[in-house]
């Protein structure tokens, strides 16, 4: 077997892996083998992997730290093709058959680095490289940040699209335990005890947190047996919800947390069925936050060579995973805590070379508990340099004074080949701080606590600075009954004893966050912070030298914390030396505050299923069937799926277009209209409130009658038109645009509720209900007649903007003599559900005229001709109805004032040379102008050209046999018959005429054919 | 009259996608052609209701006089209790609102109109929606109808309480990017109204959603 530092079976301990059954990856194209429970960092240790990648900014080998999410090293891009991730941290990597990881960092290869062995680039970058070196000139900004990037090494992402699938949940609950370690578990059992509904995430593939890698009995039980009955307890409430591999990544207002849970990354990439990752959206009434602590690595020189972890970690791979990540171990630590590594490793029968404590009387029990198997201690000691090359091959040791301050003795060598290293342990306040609470500096605990809570929310076991086993399990239980109580569940009373623990009284540690060494701390070897970002001690010293003085910009002038583990090891040694170098205290100094992601979150997950065709709700109307089998092109109007033309077979766009242009004209065409938004409208004072939304005036439009309107906002300008018709007492029917339904009944919605509350009138949207078929042209009449029998269809019965109630192909429908075609219309409504029989019968009656389908192509080019606007098209929210040369549709005689009446009398509403609607004529009848084009007057003017307008709807008319166009113009409608120009981004100018913008049957004849 | 009227092609909302299932697979090995084969596996049901009458209701439910209108017109007491419905064999009424209510019926639009009108004074609306909505029910095992409703919607419905066969609670919410007027019944069954215009898209996300369970759309 290659697994060389793979442990056989240790007395008192029980790992979580199954040495029976092997697990084959391969590592930057090796091929390598685990065994099942195994993540990648314990398979790649077990196998002996010194260097896992290279780092950021110096290219130095780096290996594996620590043994979760704090890991700054173990940088991995994890499968290949469409599917590749890159930026995981192996450490979280749960090894799966066929696993391919390959370092992110070091080209062509980590264990022979091009950038290391030229050594020049690193020193090219000091803290604030980016400012210094790269700064000028400016335009060659793209190149440097090309260069730095490709060096660095971060990874590369798929150019394929995802193939996995990603779902979202939204959850509630009355209280969500984050973790599941000890604090976290018996939190849960007691919430869930008092019947509140529970829900628990824990980021480990397994629950137990600590207790997974704990040499601890709990009431008398190994601790891992311990966790097992206690997750089999949890699973047996039904209010209980697990979710293992499920990282709380985010704490937001209202407590609102996010969980990403990764349900298929651990079985491999190939056996992705389902969705892979899941979003759970999760509101809760009480969070209890049990999220444990990050162990502090000790900052010495050259602390960054492969072979120096954390203690936690080895014990980690020790206990829980049956692999010692090497041979002869020095122990540096600070606190007694950290003595129970030499304890695993020396039960795991390797060889303790020393405990460097840098405590200059360390005394608790367990210190003794050591000493009696044999090992030496070095009281007073620190390792203040370790050597080698990739791999530790000394650590240098030396006497120190009482505050650690100074080297006062000799420099001792120790050969060993793994320093393991404990700083004491920071509370993984990053939740607690999301919701804005201000980490509180404890001298104590030597951390920052979680600050006064902002949420309801509460800290508890190692997060929040209790680190003793019986205290996380007494203040979890606490804090579980307490916050069901809270939810409503329970007294707040326990239900369950608290456990028994054995365990070592702990002696107080001391704080120590920069080792010093024989030479001071800018000649020394780099004495490393934050490992992931190549941030040394003398690098934060160094900007505080060069005026630096805020945590929060030394943090962006060295880069601390910035890499993908946000500074979980790093930032509090960083902010000790800082406020060291300050000569102020570490509360003096403050901290960075810790944002959302926890960990980082695939962007898959963020989006869920809301890709493809659900990314945003595609709106069908009832004949959609129809036009898609008659091979429509549709276009998305808002929400929309609207027919755009009807090609027949080998017809371009254009030619469909101009097909049914002259069919309408001709003869007749037919239009699906459904998507108007349309509002009925009742109440006593139903007439006045439209009157005061409309322009013009409705309180005297009759039964019977229908009535064009437009609406301003306050500031004067158009925001929609439509057809507003009376059908009763009381009662209208408004129409608005397609895309402007929904805004216009908010509109409506906030004058009544919030200005007008005592006019009486209900609003109720009915866009679905109706279905709107509308046939247009000279032949129009004739179709309507041969399937509608019950209305008198006379020119001077059923008059323009006249509706009527009747039958159509016996269905009830309800029709609208109204036009924007300018010929003779019916807008036929009936419910939707006979949508596709009226369409259908229309098309049969219309056969004998040719009856003509048409889009909304056609149906733009058709009101163009007739000068018709669009809003929204030729309007775009700066245009009154003046500057639309539409004057005659504002009530300057009503009682009450309309919205935006009084601005339309603002100077600027009022004066010349406002840009004004127009027709243009280009001079070549054939060249189209496109939308948007800008119109000069001089095309000789040199650039930057006085710019006089632009063109906003233009169209090649095949009723008229020129291109037509409008276009808003300063001062245009004075400019009738003058030349101007378009120059455009090809270097084509087009030069047309202004001319009015009705291009055809400008006194509205059409529309009353007989 | 009868023979007019049955040639009348009528189209639910969601007539394209009655017979459809989740199992996208197996429909491309029939070639195409849609694959219906029993509940065995699909832990999902959503059923259209057949074409009814959908009633927007506005008033002032503080008024006695209103109430009682719409009590004795429908046989069943005006819910003023925020989000709760109540039901008979024939009518159907959410509250939507203080003074909203949708009023899902098997009796027809125009009879059921005029005899509110008749009933009722005062400043009311009734809005006939009946072509613009659809009622659908979402029947399966609790796992797969929970989850597909915590996928699709904010909303706590496992927080109401059971419904009775003459009550249960209902509520307006976003659904997916759409909308739906949703309410338990009391076999343990969701029903949900939602928009015509919308009602493809609905379909879709639930057979997409349901996916993991199998799910299959009857008319």
């Amino acid at each position: 077997m290659n697994q060389v530092n793979r442990l056989s079976a240790v007395e008192g301990t029980r790992t979580r892996i199954d040495g029976t059954v092997p697990i084959n990856f391969t590592f930057n194209g090796k091929q390598l083998q685990g065994v099942a429970g195994d993540t990648l960092a314990s398979a790649l240790l077990a196998n002996g992997v010194k260097v896992v990648g290279r780092s950021f900014k110096y290219s130095r080998p780096r290996g594996i730290v620590g043994h979760g999410a704090e890991e700054p090293n173990a940088i991995m891009q994890i499968g290949s093709g469409a599917a590749t991730v890159p930026n995981l941290k192996a450490t979280q990597v749960e090894l799966y058959e066929g696993l391919e990881a390959a370092s992110v960092n070091g080209w062509p290869s980590v264990n022979f680095d091009l950038m290391s062995i030229s050594g020049w680039f690193g020193r090219l970058m000091p803290p604030g490289f980016y400012y210094k070196t790269f700064m000028y000139p400016a335009k060659l900004w793209m190149t440097y940040e090309h260069f730095i990037r490709k060096a660095a090494g971060l990874g590369s992402t798929p150019v394929q699209s995802d193939p996995d699938s990603y779902d979202k949940l939204n959850q509630h609950c009355d209280v969500l335990v984050v973790g599941a370690g000890p604090a976290g578990l018996v939190a849960a059992r007691e919430a869930a005890r008092a019947g509140a509904r529970v829900i628990v995430a824990d980021e480990q593939n397994e629950f137990g947190g600590s207790l997974l890698a704990s040499t601890q009995t709990i009431d008398g039980q190994l601790a891992v047996d311990w966790v097992a009955d206690l997750v089999a307890e949890l699973n047996g409430f039904d209010n209980v919800q697990t979710l293992p591999r499920s990282t709380v990544f985010g704490y937001y207002d209202h407590n609102f947390l996010g969980i990403l849970e990764r349900r298929t990354d651990h079985l491999g990439i190939s056996a992705a069925a389902g969705s892979r990752q899941r979003m759970h959206r999760v509101r809760a009434k009480q969070v209890i936050l049990a999220a444990g602590a990050f162990e502090r690595p000790l900052v010495f020189a050259h602390n960054d060579i492969p072979g120096v972890m954390q203690a936690s970690s080895v014990s980690t791979y020790v206990n829980r995973y049956g692999v010692a990540p090497g041979s002869r171990l020095v122990l540096f630590t600070t606190n007694d805590n950290a003595y129970q590594t030499a304890i695993d490793w020396h039960r795991a029968g390797r060889q303790v070379v020393a405990i460097v404590d840098s405590r200059s009387q360390p005394k608790g029990d367990i210190v003794a508990a050591v000493k009696g198997l044999g090992i030496e201690v070095m009281a007073g000691h620190g390792v203040i340099e370790a050597q080698g090359g990739k791999r530790v091959k000394r650590a240098l040791v030396a006497r120190l004074n009482a505050q650690g301050a100074d080297i006062v003795g000799p420099v001792e060598t120790l050969a060993c080949d793994l320093i393991a290293c404990s700083g004491g342990w920071s509370p993984a306040i990053h939740l607690s701080s999301h919701t804005g609470a201000k980490p509180v500096w404890d001298d104590s605990i030597v951390g920052f606590r979680p600050g006064k809570s902002k949420q309801q929310e509460r800290s508890v076991g190692a997060c929040a600075g209790t680190y003793a086993l019986s205290g996380c399990l007494d203040d979890g239980a606490r804090a579980g009954a307490e916050a069901a109580k809270l939810a409503g569940h329970g007294d707040g009373k326990l239900y369950f004893p608290s456990a028994a623990v054995e365990e070592y009284k702990e002696q107080p540690q001391q704080a120590l966050f920069l080792v010093p060494h024989s030479k001071k701390t800018s000649r020394a070897p780099s004495q490393f912070v934050d490992m992931q970002l190549d941030v040394s001690a003398s690098g934060i010293e160094l900007a505080v030298r060069e005026g630096f003085e805020s945590v929060e910009h030394i943090k962006r002038y060295t880069a601390m914390g910035f890499g993908t583990d946000q500074g979980k090891l790093g930032n509090i040694n960083g902010m000790a030396i800082l406020a060291n170098a300050l000569g102020q205290s570490i509360p003096e100094t403050g901290t960075t505050i810790f944002r959302p992601s926890y960990t980082p979150t695939t962007f898959g997950a963020i989006a869920g299923r809301d890709i493809g065709e659900l990314f945003d709700p595609e709106r069908y109307t009832a004949m959609h069937r129809w036009h898609a089998e008659q091979g429509a092109e549709f276009e998305d109007v808002g929400q929309w799926k609207r027919p755009w033309y009807f090609p027949h077979v080998g017809e371009s766009m254009h030619q469909a277009v101009n097909r049914e242009c002259l069919a309408v004209r001709k003869s007749v065409g037919i239009l699906d209209a459904s998507t108007l938004g349309k509002i009925d409208i009742q109440g006593p004072d139903a007439a006045e409130f439209i009157t005061r939304m409309y322009t013009n005036s409705y309180l005297k439009l009759a039964l019977g009658k229908c009535r064009y309107g437009v609406m301003l906002k306050e500031d004067g300008m158009i925001f929609d038109d439509g057809v507003c018709a009376c059908l009763g007492d009381n009662h209208y029917l408004m129409f608005t645009t397609t895309g402007g339904a929904a805004g216009v009944l908010a509109w409506l919605e906030l004058w009544q509720q919030t200005e007008w509350p005592h006019l009486n009138v209900y609003f109720t949207s009915v866009t679905d209900h109706w279905t709107t078929a509308t046939i247009t042209g000279p032949n129009a009449r004739k179709v309507l007649a041969k399937v509608c029998g019950d209305i008198e269809l006379a020119n001077d019965e059923f008059k323009f903007m006249d509706w009527r109630d009747g039958t159509v192909a016996g269905v009830a429908a309800r029709i609208f003599r109204i036009s924007f075609t300018g010929e003779l219309t019916y807008e036929i409504n009936v419910p939707a559900h006979y949508g596709r029989h009226i369409w259908e019968a229309l098309i049969a009656a219309g056969e004998e005229f040719g009856i003509t389908p048409y889009g909304t192509e056609t149906m733009h080019v058709l009101r163009a001709e007739k000068g018709f606007i669009i809003v929204g098209q030729d309007t775009d929210g700066s245009m009154t109805p003046a500057d639309m040369n539409m004057d005659w549709v504002v009530g300057k005689n009503k009682t009450f004032s309309f919205i935006g009446k009084r601005s339309l009398q603002r100077s600027d509403s009022v004066r010349e040379n406002r840009k004004q609607l127009v027709g243009l004529k280009t001079i070549d009848a054939n060249t189209v102008l496109p939308e948007g084009a800008q119109v000069v007057f001089d095309a000789k003017q040199a650039i930057p050209m006085s710019m006089q307008g632009h063109v906003t709807s233009s169209y090649y008319s095949a009723n008229l046999g020129h291109s037509i166009a409008l276009a808003v113009v300063k001062g245009g409608h004075s400019r009738e018959g003058q030349i101007v120009h378009c120059p455009l981004a090809d270097g084509r100018t087009i030069a047309a005429e202004i001319v009015s913008s009705v291009f055809y049957d400008p006194k509205g004849e059409r529309q009353n054919v007989e | 009259m009868s023979n007019k009227l049955s040639s009348i092609k009528v189209e639910s909302p969601l007539q394209y996608f009655h017979r459809r299932t989740s199992h996208q697979s197996q429909v491309a090995a029939v070639n195409g052609t849609e694959l219906f084969n029993g509940d065995a596996e699909f832990a999902l049901v959503v059923k259209e209701a057949p074409i009814c009458t959908h009633l927007n209701l506005r008033g002032d439910g503080r008024d006695d006089g209103f109430s009682a209108g719409v009590s004795e017109v429908l046989g069943i007491p005006l819910p003023t209790e925020p989000g709760h419905y109540h039901c008979n064999h024939e009518h159907s009424l959410y509250w939507l609102g203080p003074d909203e209510w949708m009023l899902v019926s098997q009796a027809g639009a125009l009879t059921l109109e005029a005899a509110l009108r008749q009933r009722l004074t005062g400043h009311i609306s009734i809005v006939d929606l009946s072509g613009g909505q659809t009622l659908i029910n979402m029947r399966g095992s609790n796992t797969a109808v929970q989850t597909m409703l915590k996928k699709s919607s904010v909303y706590d419905f496992a927080g109401w309480p059971s419904a009775q066969t003459d009550k249960g609670c209902c509520v307006q919410t976003t659904f997916a990017k759409a909308t739906a007027v949703v309410s338990n019944k009391s076999d343990g069954s969701f029903d949900l109204i939602i928009r015509r215009s919308f009602a493809d898209y609905i379909a879709r996300w639930l057979l997409d959603a349901g996916q993991e369970f199998g799910c299959r759309i009857e008319g």
